[in-house]
């Protein structure tokens, strides 16, 4: 899922300072999940909002919903009419939802409430890691299930570099070595001599390389879609 | 400091350690401010962040009554809600407000002057920091 948190209160104060009346915004999507945007969050914001702005003496009007998920123009719609009533829209979405809540509602300012990390796993409660980086060109299968692209500081092929030591990263101690794991694991599944294969140079070109990418499925398209 | 000024808090309790503490505290007549509000909570784990942050929109201090360390019947309600408590304590300083408007206290069922002492000492604290200026019902 899309790991997101919230920015820190005084950047959302200082995007609202101007406004009288705002509404936040949540996700159901992977914000709710991951504890930024869901609608305990949006509850929570909203609290803090009215404080803070209260005891400035300035006191902000503040209307809460959360959506199904704000990556859908579908769900947008059915709150255009509060987005009426209001200055601006504080969206705690990820950065997809933030920009479709933009897309979808030209005549307000939409204002980020949350910084979009990475696209990761929910390792504990309370803590995150990044899995996947989106390439657009999956190698999974020649690396038993761990991706070098995401999982390697250095994104490198055919690792490890000089710089893995007792199987974590030079990069930080914190960090795994992706292709220590890779070995490992491929060691366990008595795969480890697919290794031998150098694997060619990566093709960025389905990536980001080509600029923003796009996605058509001609047989799923509708005539009202378009 | 005004002296006729009288706060107002909330105070969380969890079902088996400060609610029956409150009312041993009753029976035995002992003296609680008035502008105390207690609210039955089945563990007091089951508070959170949200309830904490709305309880403080409306009045000066929040409090929470949690089992003893390591006595929690559902084993770690108490820790849960002190993280609760810390995490509530830190939004509000981020705002510019006193965090010792929110805190945690644990004690047992049989420990009524424990409980009215802890109350009212609260409440004297909450009383000595003054209105809570980001309330929204004044």
């Amino acid at each position: 899922m899309i790991i997101a948190e919230r920015k820190p209160i005084d950047e959302i104060l200082k995007f609202l300072n101007k406004h009288q009346k705002v509404l936040v915004l949540g996700c159901g999507g992977c914000v709710t999940v991951c504890l930024a945007g869901g609608e305990t969050e949006t509850g929570i914001l909203h609290s803090q909002l009215t404080m803070a702005r209260n005891k400035e003496g300035r006191p902000l009007d503040v209307i809460e919903k959360t959506v199904e998920r704000q990556c859908d123009f579908e769900y947008l719609a059915g709150v255009r009419h509060l987005v009426k009533e209001v200055d601006a829209v504080l969206s705690l979405a990820c950065g997809i939802g933030i920009q479709t809540c933009a897309e979808a509602f030209p005549e307000k300012l939409v204002w980020p409430g949350v910084n979009t990390k990475f696209l990761g796993v929910n390792l504990n409660v309370g803590e995150w890691a990044e899995r996947c980086q989106a390439c657009g060109h999956c190698v999974l299968d020649k690396t038993g299930g761990i991706c070098p692209v995401a999982r390697c500081s250095k994104s490198i092929f055919n690792g490890p570099c000089g710089g893995s030591q007792g199987g974590k990263c030079e990069v930080s101690p914190d960090t795994d070595c992706a292709w220590a794991l890779i070995y490992d694991r491929l060691s366990r599944l008595g795969e480890v001599d697919s290794l031998r294969e150098i694997m060619p140079v990566k093709d960025w070109s389905f990536s980001r390389d080509g600029g923003p990418r796009k996605l058509v499925r001609e047989d799923l398209e509708l005539e009202s879609g378009q | 400091m005004n002296h006729n000024y009288q706060p107002k808090i909330v105070v969380f309790t969890c079902e088996n350690s400060g609610w029956l503490a409150l009312k041993h505290a009753s029976a035995l007549g002992l003296l609680i401010p008035e502008r105390v509000e207690f609210i039955k909570l089945p563990c007091s784990g089951k508070v959170d962040l949200l309830y904490l942050l709305k309880a403080l929109e409306k009045v000066d201090g929040t409090l929470v009554i949690a089992c003893q360390k390591e006595n929690c019947k559902f084993l770690k309600g108490n820790l849960r809600a002190e993280q609760r408590v810390n995490r509530a304590g830190k939004l509000l300083k981020e705002i510019g407000l006193e965090e010792e408007r929110v805190r945690i206290v644990y004690l047992a069922a049989n420990m009524e002057h424990k409980f009215a002492e802890t109350v009212q000492n609260f409440y004297d604290k909450i009383r000595e920091l003054g209105p809570n200026r980001g309330k929204v019902m004044k």
